[in-house]
């Protein structure tokens, strides 16, 4: 039991970043408590979410939370049921009271400097068009697309892009997607294996992976070494979208048209 | 085309959830019945109604299902926010009414508030430019907008593995979460991509919505000092900036992952309650008519059925928050009734973890 408590704890201080906005969140909070006369304000922001932490990082709470089937890992999102930017800013509001000009700059500035600005985040960048996904997918999947909806249409790419294909084209299919990727998963797969699993590609590795699961297309990143030449695996190369090389492999390719000219007769 | 596409837009995520949101009003104190509170009943009543529609169609139709859920929601979507404007009409002439914004709202607004509020709204403004022009990765969209792209590209529901697109059984898991599904819903009833619509347009309706549910409860807190309110939103839309503390953050993700269900959940429909209860108990409400409180507790209800289109995580915690926070209040009220009205608002969660049970099985 004093394990779960421990963990819920870990898992509150991940939450808040052990940046100085949570002191910030818990000076608010106390203030309320002293001053706030307004019963059901003291209820729902002082009361409940001293319930709240206390039922988070209670470990029968996150015992039953596992047991109805939730996902673990998604335990902090009980402490959203805390509306902590209201309490703090609510808190700030009347404690500056009428000096409202000197109390937004300070309150401001404690907030800018607690606190973590949002877009210096590493995963923000600028958007290279409105899907918001790499100009070099939107290249790739509009040069191999299906001709049409029931045509079977497979592309391994590298890492990188792996999130992004089908966000564009959901009939592009793919030997893997990101549950070979993400770290808490420990899944096994061919094609990545001998796509992404060793220091340099081997294509021979590669091609016979790929033709095992049907696979038409093979994009390499222009970041990976690679043993062997494409072409001596019958591999063409019909596409380089900055430094990204789109191959097609004749003989997959052979066997899938096949197939769908028999789907298309029946 | 753009034209069309900009007007659809306009129809599909104000027009349309304004005229739903005049319906749940009605049972409204009429003080109550701004366009602020008509836009976010709409919305929670638009969402619940998603997942009426939307649920027994991703159960029961293996094949098409999407394109007989768009047809289906749109039409009664249409005739629901019809019936919103049509009754609004006619009984205005029998002295129902709405409260619009008038000139003598501004007016009355002191120059140092209207510069708050100006400040304030540049703020948001940045926020949705940010939000436009910036992408942000996120893995989970390889999961959830592909979703929605299966949706819009293959017509099934739920049945084919978003990482790979191979057939998969239904995955039980996410398919009673529905926001995917009506994302793609918007972006086919304007011609658009789902991804673009995800990464592009939905955040110019669902963070104003967020701020539209902080406003509310703003007016709730400040009732008796208004001039606090431009103070409290501008501090409010700083804290989402730099709420990113960690990657678990409501705030966090409210800017990053705008259009994905977590962010409904934690930045729409849970500070939600706490703006329906502020409403149900404020001050004066021992001289409100029963009727009027009728309608809070609907909108609960409604709530309660619109947080399953986030994720099933969300109908759980809305339904705890709802449940806790009418304990709180029957203690102080001494009425056990608040519980058992409470209670009766979770039966749409009940009968979603039911659903749920079932299918799973």
């Amino acid at each position: 039991m004093f394990g779960i408590f421990m963990e819920s704890l870990v898992i509150f201080k991940l939450y808040t970043g052990l940046k100085f906005l949570i002191l910030l969140f818990a000076v608010s909070w106390a203030y309320l408590l002293l001053t706030e006369k307004d019963k059901r304000i003291r209820l729902m922001f002082v009361y409940a979410p001293v319930l709240i932490l206390l039922l988070f990082l209670c470990p029968i709470s996150r015992k039953a939370f596992v047991a109805v089937g939730l996902d673990g890992e998604t335990y902090y999102r009980i402490l959203w049921t805390i509306p902590m930017g209201v309490i703090t800013v609510y808190a700030m509001c009347r404690l500056f009271g009428k000096h409202k000009r000197i109390g937004l700059v300070v309150t401001a500035g404690m907030i800018m400097a607690c606190g973590s600005y949002v877009y210096s985040s590493p995963y923000i960048s600028k958007a290279e068009n409105l899907y918001h996904i790499p100009d070099e997918v939107v290249a790739i999947c509009d040069m191999i697309k299906p001709a049409h909806e029931d045509a079977h249409v497979m592309v391994v790419v590298p890492e990188e892009l792996v999130y992004y294909v089908r966000q564009y084209n959901a009939n592009i299919k793919m030997p893997y997607g990101r549950e070979m990727i993400a770290s808490q998963w420990d899944y096994y797969d061919k094609v990545h294996a001998a796509m992404e699993e060793t220091e340099e590609i081997v294509i021979g590795d590669l091609v016979e992976a790929t033709r095992e699961v049907y696979c038409q297309y093979i994009v390499l990143s222009p970041t990976r070494l690679v043993e062997g030449d494409p072409a001596d695996y019958g591999l063409q190369m019909i596409g380089n979208i900055d430094g990204y090389r789109l191959y097609k492999d004749p003989v997959t390719a052979a066997v899938v048209e096949e197939w769908d000219q028999y789907y298309e007769e029946e | 085309m753009i034209v069309f596409q900009i007007i659809s837009l306009i129809f599909w995520l104000i027009v349309i959830p304004f005229g739903l949101g005049l319906l749940p009003v009605i049972l409204l104190p009429e003080k109550e019945r701004s366009v602020g509170t008509i836009f976010l009943s709409g919305y929670l009543f638009w969402f619940a109604l998603f997942e009426l529609v939307g649920i027994p169609v991703v159960i029961f139709k293996v094949y098409h299902g999407y394109s007989l859920l768009v047809v289906l929601f749109a039409a009664i979507s249409i005739t629901l926010a019809l019936a919103g404007v049509s009754y609004t009409l006619i009984r205005r002439k029998k002295g129902y009414a709405i409260v619009l914004p008038g000139k003598a709202d501004w007016k009355s607004i002191s120059i140092e508030d209207k510069l708050f509020w100006l400040l304030f709204v540049l703020i948001v403004g940045f926020q949705l430019y940010m939000s436009f022009t910036r992408a942000s990765f996120d893995g989970d969209d390889s999961y959830y907008v592909v979703q929605g792209v299966i949706a819009q590209q293959t017509d099934t529901l739920y049945r084919i593995n978003p990482n790979t697109g191979r057939s998969a059984p239904l995955d039980v898991r996410h398919a009673l979460a529905l926001i995917p599904i009506w994302e793609a819903f918007v972006g086919t009833v304007s011609g658009l991509h789902v991804t673009l619509v995800a990464h592009s347009v939905i955040p110019f309706i669902l963070l104003p919505l967020s701020y539209l549910v902080y406003f509310k409860i703003g007016q709730k807190l400040f009732a008796e000092k208004k001039d606090r309110l431009p103070v409290f939103m501008i501090l409010m839309a700083l804290f989402q900036m730099f709420g990113n503390v960690s990657i678990y953050t409501n705030e966090t993700f409210l800017l990053t992952r705008t259009w994905q269900g977590k962010s409904v959940a934690g930045n729409f429909i849970l500070p939600a309650v706490f703006w329906i209860f502020l409403c149900l108990f404020e001050k004066e409400a021992g001289e409100r008519k029963r009727k009027d409180e009728l309608g809070y507790w609907l909108l609960l209800g409604a709530l309660n059925l619109a947080s399953g289109v986030s994720s099933s995580l969300a109908v759980m915690l809305s339904a705890l928050l709802v449940a806790g926070l009418a304990f709180l209040f029957a203690i102080k009220e001494r009425k056990f009734v608040t519980l058992v009205k409470a209670g009766l608002t979770c039966i749409p969660s009940v009968a979603y973890v039911l659903v749920y049970l079932i299918i799973s099985r």
